[in-house]
């Protein structure tokens, strides 16, 4: 077969150098003793000025956290985490809360402008045209300047700007990092805080809730439409830290928001942490569309250096007719460890979980999705493609429950694996539970190669090998494309196409 | 994660540590199966699997298995007739192999009571994974079985039925087939009896060059026995095998499937129906490795669950680097009749060759209301019209094996089942 002794030797040749967002910036930092004891959590909460019982409420989870182990039953392999050997905070000097953009340091625009990410909300009003293109070439196809989205810059342990907040908070919409949120509105983070994903819930969840340094806080009041896309970019910069954000978004009845996460780190050759927790609450007839781009550093095309990206995000269909969709395109990491969930506690929520994988090289990914039907007549669907190449294992793993009260309860599921040479593994691990009769669950799974056949049909039209598998690849993971917001979409595609270089062309 | 390094054992472990001790001078073995022997005990002595044994999941076997009846030297029960009419029957009773084994053309039967006094089958005993509580329980307590060789290019005109059956106590048991090259053999592996036995059954089978076997495991044990029992396959070069799984009895119950293709050109077909009803437990657990290129393997699963009973299917299908151009499918249906029921499965895929097609596919539901409806607006009362539904649901699975005398035979256990449990 020598058009798949071609598809062999191409991969041989992967070269997974080709992160385009792997610079470093200098840039002066505020950090804390390395290592985890309770000085340093009493120290992020005093740095960031916390009321007393957020103080308490991550000492409680640090003391969980000391009597957990860590988990092992996720098909990644990986030299055991050093937790003391970790800067829980570190923040850019200049930033006791910035007020205008003008307060941030020049430097740091500089990075976001660099990776593309508009900040300036002025001129994206006006709809001018970056002068300096030239110099941020990289920039110049980004899709963000076209539409009108806010955002939450996160970089390393803190926000340092959040763009649009005043026409947000006209609609009523509140859009702030969560360490402003603490202090600006903290009866809703009480409430809400620790409700869906409790600091009991897992090693890394409760990891986050004690040591979490900042993230996103939306909150969408009753029957409000949210007037644009939401947006946080995280950006990991500086050396041997861990980034551990908390973002905690609440759609109020009938609310709708859509909110789109982003993230780079430098190419480094240590592993760094990342343990991220994302909770969602979709109250009566509300709904939330998440949507993420992946795309830590994945490490180099021998398997060193990259992001461990340990994340536990979960929604809670909490009122009725509530609905959640996730949309992940999982490009980063040299590890991925991710499940969004839904709980679909409602009667008649519904659920959506959208995935792309892509893993070339070394990457390790097992993500997946879990779905628990609580309330009757509640529905999910499950759409997951994953890609693997070069020498990375690509797992998709996910849960589907129907407990005795979920009548109706109905799920669909679709996992499809593409494997692109013979080095690498594609595994579907799907746990179904039904407890009630009138559930109705299919699934259906499915691992191959590209054919032969197609690739053949596209290139008897004249198509060239590399474009037509490029194609082939674009049409597999189409369904999932077609969820992100148009935006995204674009940036989603030509992310897939960087990371199969080399093994697609 | 349990923060005691040893929890307290539970009564059923306990019961089966001191069982050890009381049979031990009782069991059969030369030095190297008794050196086996007290390896699966010490495995045992750490504590039988809970849920967090991923394998076991969701059979916790340390919750469930709540009691272990002692050994029963009363116990007596008699041979059956075989399901398949005709059959050679070679029964093993409370445990104890007959002493007058059948003269069959191409055939040599042995007791394995006698294997094991000589060691010859000492090298099996392991075994096959830190998460095999069957085969450790099964390899510290057998005493008996039979080894079954079939000589190359042997044709058995009939079948041949292994019965298990006890009437009390424990009964723990090995059998072991050799199917020579060419060879082509219809087994029936039976399982039953009465009373609330404990009953570890292993099975293993390896097949040669171009080897064809029908293997059919019926399994009616009554509601208050516990079953555990492991089949384990070696399929060699363009060999044959279809394995038939029925379930259709026991309190708790499971039935592993360890198989593994060897040699090119090799195929597995597994069917199984689960018919579960009462307040029971019911485990398939499927490993299949393909580890040579050009094999393919179908499973077909079918599971009806009344009652409160629970059930489980675990399959999983490893494709190893080496074995390129395989074709596997694997599917799981199942109909929940009762809103005490449960049914959960887990059809996994592990891959890591490239040039391959494979797929699951898993549905839980009810019966289709519309089919309901399509036939009750044919004069069909309703409990009659899903009747036919649930019958036609699984008998299509026996339907497709292709021989007439088996699947007279397994339609008329399939019609026992719904006559008691309909």
């Amino acid at each position: 077969m020598p058009a798949v002794q071609d598809t062999i030797d191409r991969v041989r040749k992967i070269d997974v150098d080709q992160y385009k967002y792997g610079f470093q910036t200098e840039i002066a930092m505020d950090k804390a003793p390395k290592g985890l004891s309770e000085d340093i959590i009493r120290f992020i909460s005093a740095k960031k000025d916390e009321p007393s019982w957020m103080l308490e409420w991550r000492l409680e989870a640090y003391r969980r956290w000391l009597t957990l182990d860590e988990p092992t039953w996720a098909r990644v392999h990986y030299p055991k985490i050093d937790f003391q050997d970790i800067y829980y905070y570190a923040a850019p000097k200049s930033t006791p809360g910035p007020t205008s953009l003008s307060d941030v340091d020049p430097e740091l625009l500089k990075v976001y402008e660099k990776l593309g990410i508009p900040l300036r909300e002025q001129e994206i009003l006006a709809g001018v045209q970056k002068t300096d293109v030239s110099e941020f070439e990289e920039a110049s196809d980004n899709v963000y300047k076209s539409g009108r989205v806010a955002v939450d810059a996160v970089f390393d342990s803190v926000s340092v700007v959040t763009t649009f907040k005043k026409e947000l908070a006209q609609a009523g919409v509140i859009f702030c990092s969560i360490s402003e949120a603490i202090r600006e509105h903290p009866e809703l983070v009480k409430k809400y805080l620790g409700s869906v994903v409790p600091t009991t819930d897992n090693y890394y969840a409760t990891l986050n809730s004690a040591v979490f340094t900042d993230g996103s806080f939306v909150f969408v009041p009753k029957g409000v439409r949210c007037p644009m896309e939401l947006s946080t970019y995280f950006r990991m910069n500086e050396k041997n830290t861990g980034q551990f954000e908390r973002t905690l978004i609440i759609a109020e009845e009938g609310a709708y928001v859509s909110y789109l996460e982003g993230c780079t780190a430098p190419q480094r050759d240590e592993n760094q942490l990342h343990a991220a927790v994302v909770e969602l609450v979709a109250l009566d007839d509300a709904e939330i569309k998440y949507s993420t781009v992946q795309n830590w550093y994945p490490g180099d095309a021998e398997g060193k250096g990259g992001i461990y990206n340990f994340v536990t995000k979960r929604g809670d269909c909490r009122g009725h007719r509530s609905k959640i969709s996730w949309t992940q395109v999982e490009t980063g990491s040299a590890i991925t460890w991710k499940y969004p969930s839904c709980i679909l506690r409602g009667d008649d929520s519904s659920g959506e979980f959208y995935s792309i994988a892509v893993s070339n090289g070394y990457q390790q990914v097992d993500s997946g999705t879990k779905m628990i039907h609580l309330g009757k007549n509640t529905s999910s669907r499950i759409i997951s493609k994953g890609i693997a190449a070069g020498f990375s294992q690509n797992t998709y793993r996910g849960q589907v429950s129907a407990h005795r009260k979920a009548t109706n309860a109905r799920n669909f599921t679709n996992c499809d694996s593409l494997l692109i040479g013979d080095q690498c593994g594609a595994h579907t691990v799907p746990y179904m539970e039904a407890k009630n009769s009138t559930a109705q669950f299919e699934h259906e799974a499915t691992t191959s190669k590209i054919s032969e056949d197609q690739k053949f049909y596209v290139m008897q039209r004249g198509i060239p090998e590399e474009e037509a598998i490029a194609l082939i690849v674009n049409g597999f993971v189409k369904d999932v494309i077609q969820q992100l917001p148009m935006e995204f979409a674009v940036e989603a595609q030509k992310l897939i196409g960087i990371s199969l270089e080399g093994s697609v062309g | 994660m349990n923060m005691h390094a040893q929890p307290q054992r539970t009564p059923a472990e306990t019961a089966l540590i001191d069982a050890f001790g009381e049979r031990l001078s009782l069991l059969p073995g030369d030095g190297a199966v008794m050196l086996k022997r007290d390896d699966a005990i010490e495995a045992i002595k750490h504590g039988l699997p809970t849920r967090r044994v991923e394998s076991w999941h969701y059979t916790d076997l340390r919750r469930l298995l709540t009691s272990v009846p002692d050994f029963d030297p009363a116990a007596a029960t008699k041979a059956i007739a075989p399901v398949i009419e005709g059959s050679a029957v070679l029964p093993l009773l409370d445990g104890v192999s007959t002493p007058k084994l059948p003269e069959i053309e191409g055939v040599t039967v042995q007791r394995l009571s006698e294997k094991l006094t000589d060691g010859s089958v000492a090298p099996g005993l392991d075994p096959y994974g830190a998460d095999d509580a069957i085969g450790a329980l099964n390899t510290a307590f057998v005493a008996d079985g039979y080894f079954v060789d079939i000589a190359d290019g042997a044709e058995l005109d009939k079948a041949l039925e292994l019965q298990n059956l006890q009437s009390a106590g424990q009964t723990h048991v090995r059998l072991l087939t050799r199917v020579g090259d060419g060879a082509k053999a219809t087994i029936v592996e039976r399982q039953t009896g009465e009373g609330a036995a404990l009953v570890s059954s292993v099975t293993q089978l390896v097949l040669g060059e171009g080897a064809e076997v029908t293997w059919l495991i019926v399994q009616e044990q009554p509601d208050t026995a516990t079953h555990l029992a492991q089949f384990k396959a070696h399929l060699g070069k363009n060999s044959r095998l279809t394995l038939f799984v029925m379930n259709a009895g026991g309190k708790l119950v499971r039935q592993e499937i360890v198989v593994r293709t060897t040699g090119e050109g090799a195929d597995f077909k597994l069917r199984g129906i689960n018919l579960l009803a009462g307040d029971t437990h019911t485990d398939v657990t499927m490993v299949l490795d393909h580890t040579v290129p050009h094999t393919t393997s179908t499973e077909v699963i079918r599971n009806v669950v009344t009652g409160k009973a629970r059930g489980v299917f675990q399959g999983r299908i490893n494709v190893h680097q080496y074995a390129q151009k395989t074709n596997a499918k694997m599917a799981c249906n199942t109909l929940l009749l009762s809103d005490d029921g449960e049914f959960s499965t887990k059809p996994e895929l592990e891959i890591f060759a490239d040039d391959v097609v494979c797929g699951h596919g898993a549905t839980v539901t009810e019966i289709d209301h519309d089919h309901l409806f399509y036939l009750m607006a044919r004069g069909i009362d309703e409990k009659s019209a899903r009747g036919l539904l649930v019958k036609a649901f699984v008998a299509e699975v026996i339907e497709e094996l292709d021989d007439e005398a088996i699947v007279d035979a397994l339609e008329a256990r399939l019609d026992a089942w719904f006559v008691a449990h309909g």
